[in-house]
């Protein structure tokens, strides 16, 4: 297999490895692209909690002043409340500078709209046209600005947070929560946010220094730290989110981790109990969100992976949306603001605990029972489409998906195969009823795809 | 043409032209790799500017895996005095000095506080050439401080070498213009640590030139505007990063940078008589003060990395220039405007005689100075041609073409900042030295045209 490069150019953005691919000329262009792409104007600049955040927020700084653009430095903040300051700063855009859940040896870039969206594909598309072509607006001696910063950048998503919520309701329960904050940026709302809904708050992992004391993405397998802490604290929930917050997986009060598809479907459950409307999801996301959608009798639409592609179906949809969101524990509210958000999971999670009166595990046992495994092999974009063309003719009698990769249906089990936008790998995906059935059914297509290869 | 510079000590350019972020990252990722991760002070001048560099420059070098100390807004000379007291491995200023505002610069600086020096520069060149630059993983980046009280640590150094007691006892006022540069807001704590009482004029740190950053007499026409009317003893005009000045006298006569130098050269030499390191584009003046203290005088190539290495290696006592620069080897290998003002107040204040009266018994000579646009790749070959103009006189040819007279000279040198060729002409007799000066200029338009 061909060595895996160390940049990732896509729809989510740019990521690279610090000290290989990401250096500071690289990080000044994209930012001398994205200024000439939006126009002069403020351009709102925060970062996740990562070590070489400096790095590349000064080369940012630096390619964003050198197009006429005004930064707003905001400092480590989580991906939600940049894009909703972005948006409620009336600023022309913001770059967040994140690698989201990659290990901690790389970093990059992600490009936010004055909306306080993601560029959607065809803006990505005539950003990167400008990037490749290197002609970047050139300035009057006069016109440099100098970069400004921002104290209190999560003021606005907090209120949107707080007037959505029933806070009366959650704070009469005065939940015991703790919440991992993986080192990352969810660290510096976290505990206000916590202590606004009156929860006895545990912190672990909470100081924003991109140590990351264990892996940034909220599996199992990184959260047994998280899980130990519910057990000898005898809290209510446990939370993890990952490195930049958009994501949050959910640990029952007995301390097991309900695995991270489990937080959009106990919200969506929740939502929908309130509010029916449409829900948007990704394809790999849980069977589960089919069934409950069943139940209150709305529309599931299904999107190709990637945060940007549930925002644009939940846009398309005008308002009609209920709730959104990805199987990685990605819940987005549209009444809150159109992105991934692990402060609306959170807040969704308690105020369910609190409606309804029940613990973690009830709520658990009231959704259908899917066992989901995600894995991922290395590979290119170019071999992950040698072994779909290969498996799309092995399973033609089968109901497929091409709309990302491949998804191949069966009764009440999928196997979804698909080339990663961020990383150079393949993610394999399969769900079933049980564990094993979910086990079988991926390791007969890693014997296949071994076969292919 | 595009206007960029890449000499030993740096590289200049004219902003969003030639001074890109890419631009500037790659000479700090150069310089940073040349350091090979080190510790390294940063520092700019108020610059519109200056913001763009100094975040490109922060993040080429944690890039390289150097710690950065960031003194932010800071005069070049009090940046190379930091470099020595913590011990840093370089530094670099981010400041086009006398430039006007369509300029940046970054100049770099070795661990003695010095422009780097030709094998230095050529090694960090090298490497930019090359374009292979260290890179680090994350948990190698550098890192970013700021550092507080620097400013102190220099003034206290400044106000023990000066003779600040004679300065306070003359109880003098100043006038002083810092053109919104780096100079801006520190000249107040100079005039507390000396105890002059000051009038600022332009001391806003924000980087809008009233007038171009250069300290000459075209420039000083603010402070000569009140120096009479607020009664002041002495005016000084700086340049954007405090590594020049020229004098404004109490009567209100700008007076020509070529003064600095000899002014205080005339007073220091009594004090401490050595070497005097000049060069040819400087005035006479200094020729005939080294004369008659009995100095050895030496001349080099014009340039602050020249002079100051010469200063160094000669063991001479003091360096200048005929732009305003000055350093005194016993206090620091640098250009320093601070220090420079410190010794015309020093020398007011120990001889007790008006500024005129000083000026009046350096000796006296008439200069034209000129400067002609040449497009680059001819500077060379026109200064050369320009010899021919003068076949029977003495021609030293060691930094551009000097022609000596008999009481005075003659020099064309290509500029090392600009796309310009400078004629400076000096003579006793005005009328010979503006004579020779047309001579030239004429000639050297029909080889541009």
């Amino acid at each position: 297999m061909k060595k895996a490069t160390s940049l990732k150019i896509s729809i989510s953005g740019v990521r690279g490895v610090v000290g290989e691919s990401l250096t500071p000329q690289l990080a000044s262009s994209f930012a001398q692209a994205f200024g000439t792409y939006i126009g002069r104007g403020a351009v709102v600049v925060g970062q996740d909690s990562r070590v070489s955040g400096t790095m590349v927020k000064k080369a940012v700084i630096s390619g964003l002043l050198a197009v006429g653009c005004q930064p707003i430095e905001i400092g480590i903040c989580p991906i939600p409340s940049i894009q909703i300051f972005t948006k409620e700063t009336e600023a022309r855009g913001g770059i967040a500078v994140t690698a989201s859940h990659n290990p901690k040896e790389w970093n990059g870039m992600k490009f936010i709209s004055g909306e306080g969206l993601f560029l959607n594909h065809h803006q990505v598309e005539e950003f990167l046209d400008i990037y490749h072509q290197g002609e970047f607006s050139r300035i009057g001696v006069n016109e440099y600005k100098s970069p400004k910063s921002e104290e209190n950048p999560t003021v606005p998503h907090l209120r949107k947070l707080l007037s959505y919520l029933n806070v009366e309701l959650i704070r009469s329960k005065k939940f015991k929560v703790a919440a991992d904050c993986a080192n990352g940026a969810g660290a510096v709302l976290v505990p206000e946010f916590l202590d606004a809904l009156g929860c006895r708050k545990i912190l672990i992992n909470d100081v924003p220094d991109g140590s990351f004391a264990h892996h940034p993405e909220p599996l199992p397998e990184n959260i047994t730290g998280l899980c130990r802490t519910v057990v000898e604290q005898g809290a209510d929930v446990g939370f993890v989110q990952d490195a930049d917050a958009d994501r949050l997986a959910v640990v029952n009060e007995k301390g097991d981790p309900l695995g991270e598809e489990m937080t959009l479907i106990l919200a969506s459950k929740h939502v929908l109990s309130k509010n029916p409307g449409a829900v948007v999801v990704n394809l790999s996301a849980s069977q589960a969100i089919d069934d409950i959608a069943r139940e209150f009798n709305v529309r599931v639409f299904r999107t190709k992976i990637g945060e940007i592609n549930v925002v644009d179906q939940v846009l398309a949809l005008e308002g009609k949306t209920a709730i959104a969101g990805e199987g990685n524990g990605g819940v987005i509210l549209p009444d809150i603001h159109p992105c991934r958000d692990s402060f609306t999971a959170m807040g969704l999670i308690l105020e369910s605990m609190a409606s309804s009166g029940k613990k973690v595990s009830e709520l658990q046992e009231q959704v259908p029972k899917y066992h989901i495994i995600k894995d991922k092999i290395d590979g290119t974009q170019e071999e992950a489409f040698g072994i779909i063309r290969q498996l799309k003719r092995n399973y033609s009698s089968q109901e497929i998906s091409l709309l990302d990769g491949l998804k191949i249906q069966f009764k009440d089990s999928w196997f979804h195969i698909r080339p990663s936008n961020t990383e150079p790998i393949i993610r394999l995906l399969a769900e079933a009823r049980t564990k094993k059935q979910a086990e079988n059914l991926l390791s007969k297509f890693k014997k296949e795809i071994s076969e292919i290869i | 043409m595009k206007l960029l510079k890449i000499g030993i000590s740096g590289v200049r350019g004219i902003v969003g032209e030639t001074i890109t972020p890419d631009l500037v990252m790659n000479f700090a990722c150069a310089f940073g790799t040349y350091l090979n991760s080190k510790r390294v002070l940063l520092a700019r001048d108020t610059r519109i500017s200056g913001p763009m560099l100094h975040s490109a420059c922060l993040s080429a070098l944690i890039s390289t895996g150097c710690d950065v100390l960031d003194l932010g807004v800071c005069p070049t000379p009090i940046l190379q005095h930091t470099v020595k007291k913590l011990r840093a491995k370089g530094a670099i200023s981010i400041s086009a000095g006398h430039n006007d505002i369509e300029w940046n610069a970054l100049t770099f600086i070795n661990q003695e506080g010095t422009y780097l020096n030709a094998f230095q520069g050529e090694e960090v060149l090298d490497i930019y050439h090359l374009g292979k630059f260290k890179k680090v993983s994350s948990e190698k980046l550098g890192r970013i401080k700021s550092v507080d009280n620097y400013l102190d640590v220099y003034f206290k150094s400044l106000k023990r070498f000066l003779d600040a007691q004679a300065i306070r006892k003359s109880g003098l006022k100043v006038v002083i213009d810092p053109c919104n540069g780096a100079g801006a807001k520190i000249i107040d704590q100079l005039s507390c640590f000396l105890n002059f009482e000051l009038v600022p004029v332009n001391n806003e740190p924000n980087g809008y030139f009233p007038h171009d950053p250069e300290p000459r007499p075209r420039n000083a026409q603010q402070v000569a505007s009140i120096i009479k009317v607020v009664k002041a003893d002495v005016g000084f005009v700086l340049n954007s990063d405090v590594s020049r000045v020229s004098l404004v006298a109490e009567d209100g006569e700008t007076l020509s940078e070529e003064y600095t130098f000899p002014l205080i050269a005339s007073y220091y030499l009594k004090k401490k008589p050595g070497a005097v390191i000049s060069n040819h584009s400087t005035s006479a003046m200094v020729d005939d003060v080294a004369r008659e203290n009995n100095c050895p005088l030496v001349k080099i190539r014009v340039g602050q990395s020249f002079s100051i290495q010469s200063l160094v290696n000669e063991a001479g006592v003091i360096a200048g220039e005929g732009s305003g620069g000055v350093a005194i080897a016993e206090f620091q290998p640098a250009f320093d405007g601070f220090l420079a003002m410190g010794m015309v107040l020093e020398t007011m204040a120990r001889t007790k005689k008006k500024i005129s009266q000083i000026i009046a018994e350096l000796p006296r000579y008439h200069r034209v100075k000129e400067k002609i646009y040449c497009p680059p790749p001819k500077v060379h070959s026109v200064v050369n041609e320009v010899q021919k103009l003068f076949p029977e006189q003495k021609i030293d040819s060691s930094d551009g073409i000097k022609i000596e007279f008999e009481e005075g000279w003659l020099h064309i040198r290509a500029s090392a900042t600009e796309p310009m060729i400078r004629v400076i002409a000096e003579d006793r007799s005005k009328d010979k030295a503006q004579e020779r000066a047309e001579k030239a200029i004429d000639f050297i338009s029909t080889l541009i045209k």
